[in-house]
């Protein structure tokens, strides 16, 4: 197979709602011997393993690349120079090294959103006001988020729709503002973005003494979470407070999971009890693994992440996350990071050599 | 499912009907676990716990000649080497639950850690730091002239971590030697061993048991550590560097604070260790190494220097390793690891495995990884929990370790060489930071005796006082048969 007939395969594969497993088997199949072939570093990775395109028979068979990976090796079947987008973890970790995944082509990368996004936070329906807060493309050219909200923008928002994050910070003036019109004229709005950024704009509204109450059908879409920030919220709180200061019911408040490593995104419906269940569409798979076997768990148990997703077709489909989940029925729950490990005694692990030796 | 029940803490001085304990459950679901009642303390608790402990120090040990500690530490630890001993069982039935550590690992390592605090050893201990151990009762004269007498701390402190099974005996039993009372606060990840050794050393000394409180709280409670560090003369800590950094923090100027920070160990071996007939065995004793408690202690290899050249090449080496590591697995299979040890594992193997130069050998379960690198030569750590980088080198005397200061971050050196060689490249080592060296299959059995960290461990702890020469003729002018 080459690029073109992967990229045509798997935009029939999206549109195809009536797949089954044994489709999905198919495809991961096809395109595992795709990048067996192509990807010469993902080669190496799977020869070191034991697993070849003759030995893998099952999609769960494919060996998932630690997305530690992303930052050391240039995963990819075509040249990093051609590629139309090229997206970057923002490196605050690993001595700022960034992970990256390079689109020869973003045809699939945004099938994959649009028909997802429709279907899990729009509702089917096909327009919404939609308000950003996050950065535009062109201030971050290397974030997938920022692409993938700007791709909501263009795909389902109606006139008025903006961004609200300039490189200057949260234009409240001009995001309340906006908030009132929808509020006054009734009109359902969407409200997207970083979870932190939510909690900046509550701060203020607290600050301002706002509230809103925005028309029936609007919905928020928070992702990323709340690691490494100046506050951490429990999930309980902020979406009580989400609920409160926007009008909007919690069973409307949407989380998103992504990932720089992934084409596609997880979501759930609505948090209106913590944690949620999250799932994806049928060109993604997720197993609950050990990370050392990559074996998969009983469900019920508490491992590690694994997902398949057909649509990430030029690096590598499938990935070992540091994300601790549990396998529920309807999809899974997310338990966090699991990063992080100290020795137990009184050896040395490895990132506080990396502190202690910089210092020495 | 069977569930035994232990508390944590021996809180002299407390009424323990008063303290709220709270419950902590060790090992897992299912299978057999064990409930720790912890006390829940309170800062003025600490300073009754330290007064009482004191007092009975000053009561008992502090008039004692050191040879009755000596005795009753020996009879303590002969009680605990008895494998009928109700302590020593639960010892050899507990900590597996409470470490993870296999069963039979913790068996041996008991017993060849317990044998290096009989007697004889002690005495060594002792000696290494005081040549006439008199100078611990009384006033000895001094080789300048005088006398000199060592005094130790009204009250020391000790602040334990990590989950080494048998890790506070090192320095309460350096506290008893020089007549110390002690407040020892236990780690969370290994509670127990302290109280049970102070148990049996009540029912051979009882009195000399009383000068030892234990405690416990979760980590990182600064009210409760400035207030033990208030109430000792000299205080000592383990734990990474910020840990010991904010213990530090609490500690008044006026308390002697010694802090035992995590260290990275490693092994050289010469070409000479690898011909064919010694290769296997060589590789063997580096993998017991590796295996001992899975990494945890300061003493435990991370990399192996493997010189080119010998009969078989470093990388051949590395799959001896291998060999022997899945032998001792059978033997002593690994602790079970946390979601978050092995997901750092998998980002090190990752890493080591991308490396120019490098190769990662391991089974399908992933329950040991040799990473051996032809070409990246740097001290890195190993990802822990039998995970071993062998690094190939020209030389063993041109390892690139030798050629920078690590200061406080190493400890441990293994050598397999010719004499010559153990000689000049154990200087080399102590002038970068090394403070032991030692033979392959040693490393994490240090000698009785053995200067922890390049320090004395009993000098550090006293104080001595000095009758100078001229005091004595002073003296002896007034004396009543003076002319």
């Amino acid at each position: 197979m080459d690029e073109a007939e992967v990229v045509s395969k798997l935009l029939t594969f999206i549109e195809n709602k009536n797949a089954v497993e044994a489709d999905f088997d198919q495809m991961a199949l096809s395109i595992f011997a795709y990048q067996f072939e192509h990807n010469l570093p993902f080669k190496k990775f799977c020869l070191a393993r034991g697993k070849t395109p003759k030995t893998v028979r099952h999609w769960a068979d494919i060996p998932a690349v630690p997305i530690s990976a992303f930052k050391t090796l240039d995963l990819t079947c075509s040249s990093p120079t051609s590629a139309e987008a090229t997206f970057m973890t923002s490196g605050t970790t690993q001595g700022g090294k960034r992970g990256k995944s390079y689109h020869p082509t973003l045809a699939v990368y945004n099938a994959s959103m649009r028909q997802n996004f429709l279907e899990r936070f729009m509702g089917n329906r096909e327009k919404l006001k939609i308000g950003i807060l996050f950065p535009p493309p062109v201030a971050m050219p290397n974030s997938s988020l920022a692409h993938y909200l700007e791709l909501a923008k263009q795909y389902f928002g109606s006139e008025g729709s903006s961004h609200f994050v300039r490189s200057n910070g949260i234009d409240y003036e001009r995001l309340f503002h906006s908030l009132e019109d929808a509020e006054e004229n009734g009109v359902s709005y969407g409200l997207l973005g970083a979870s932190f950024s939510f909690v900046h704009v509550l701060d203020e509204m607290e600050r301002q003494g706002r509230r809103f109450q925005l028309p029936p059908g609007s919905r928020l879409l928070d992702t990323g979470g709340f690691k490494g920030q100046s506050r951490e919220l429990e999930l309980d709180t902020f979406y009580d407070a989400l609920q409160n200061a926007f009008g909007v019911s919690r069973a409307n408040c949407i989380n998103m999971y992504g990932m720089t490593e992934l084409s596609t995104q997880f979501y759930d419906n609505g948090n209106a009890v913590c944690p949620s269940v999250k799932s994806g569409p049928h060109w993604i798979k997720t197993r609950v693994v050990d990370p050392l076997t990559g074996s998969s768990l009983p469900k019920g148990t508490t491992g590690v992440l694994a997902h398949t997703d057909l649509a990430h077709f030029n690096i590598v489909t499938t990935i070992l996350t540091e994300d601790a989940g549990v396998e529920v029925d309807e999809g899974f729950m997310l338990h966090g990071r699991v990063s992080g490990a100290e020795a137990q005694g009184c050896s040395m692990a490895v990132d506080e050599f990396l502190i202690s030796a910089a210092a020495n | 499912m069977t569930t035994d029940v232990e508390y944590v803490g021996r809180l002299h001085g407390l009424d323990p009907e008063r303290i709220h304990w709270e419950p902590r459950q060790y090992g897992g679901d299912g299978e057999k676990s064990l409930i720790a009642l912890t006390p829940n303390l309170q800062s003025a608790d600490l300073s009754i716990i330290a007064s009482k402990v004191r007092l009975n120090a000053r009561n008992s040990v502090k008039t004692w000649p050191v040879d009755r500690v000596l005795t009753a530490i020996d009879q303590t630890v002969a009680r605990l080497l008895d494998r009928s001993h109700p302590v020593r069982k639960k010892m050899e039935h507990l900590l597996p639950i409470v470490t993870g550590y296999d069963e039979e690992m913790v068996r041996i390592g008991l017993t060849g850690y317990l044998k290096t605090f009989r007697k004889p050893q002690l005495q060594r201990f002792i000696t290494e730091d005081f040549p006439n151990p008199g100078i611990l009762d009384k006033f000895q004269p001094l080789v300048k002239g005088g006398f000199g007498r060592a005094f130790g701390p009204d009250l020391l402190a000790h602040v334990w971590a990590g989950n080494v099974p048998g890790l506070p005996l090192w320095t309460l039993i350096a506290g008893l030697l020089v007549k110390a009372a002690s407040v020892g606060k236990v780690a969370t990840a290994e509670p127990f061993f302290a109280g049970w050794f102070h148990d049996v050393l009540a029912e051979t000394d009882p009195e000399l048991a009383k000068t030892i409180a234990l405690v416990w709280w979760q980590g990182g409670n600064t009210e409760l550590e400035a207030g033990l560090f208030r109430e000792a003369d000299v205080a000592l800590a383990y734990g990474g560097d910020t840990a010991i950094a904010a213990l530090a923090a609490q500690a008044p100027a006026s308390t002697r604070f010694l802090a035992h920070g995590h260290k990275i160990s490693f092994g050289l071996i010469g070409r000479e260790a690898l011909d064919p007939s010694r290769a296997s065995s060589t590789a063997r004793k580096a993998a017991y190494d590796v295996v001992r408690y899975d990494q945890q202690g300061c003493y435990s290899p991370h990399v192996f220097f493997v010189e080119k050249g010998g009969a078989i090449s470093p990388e051949t080496f590395g799959t001896y390793i291998a060999q022997s590591l899945a032998s001792y697995e059978e033997k002593f299979p690994r602790r079970p690891l946390s979601l978050a040890e092995a997901s750092s594992l998998v980002e090190w193997r990752m890493a080591e495995e991308t490396r120019l130069g490098g190769k990662v050998v391991e089974p399908c379960n992933g329950n040991w990884t040799v990473s051996i690198q032809l070409q990246d030569r740097a001290l890195r750590p190993s990802g822990l929990n039998r995970t071993i980088r062998i690094v190939a080198v020209d030389d063993l005397e041109e390892t690139p370790i030798l050629s920078k200061p690590y200061k406080t971050l190493i400890q441990t050196a293994a050598i397999s060489a010719t004499p010559e060689r153990l000689f000049n490249l154990a200087s080399m080592l102590g002038e970068v930071g090394v403070t032991r060296v030692t033979a392959l299959g040693d490393m994490t059995s240090p000698e009785a005796g053995w200067h922890h960290d390049g320090r004395f461990n009993l000098l550090d702890l006293v104080r001595i006082t000095e009758i100078e020469a001229r005091a004595e003729t002073a003296a002896e002018d007034l004396a009543s048969y003076a002319d």
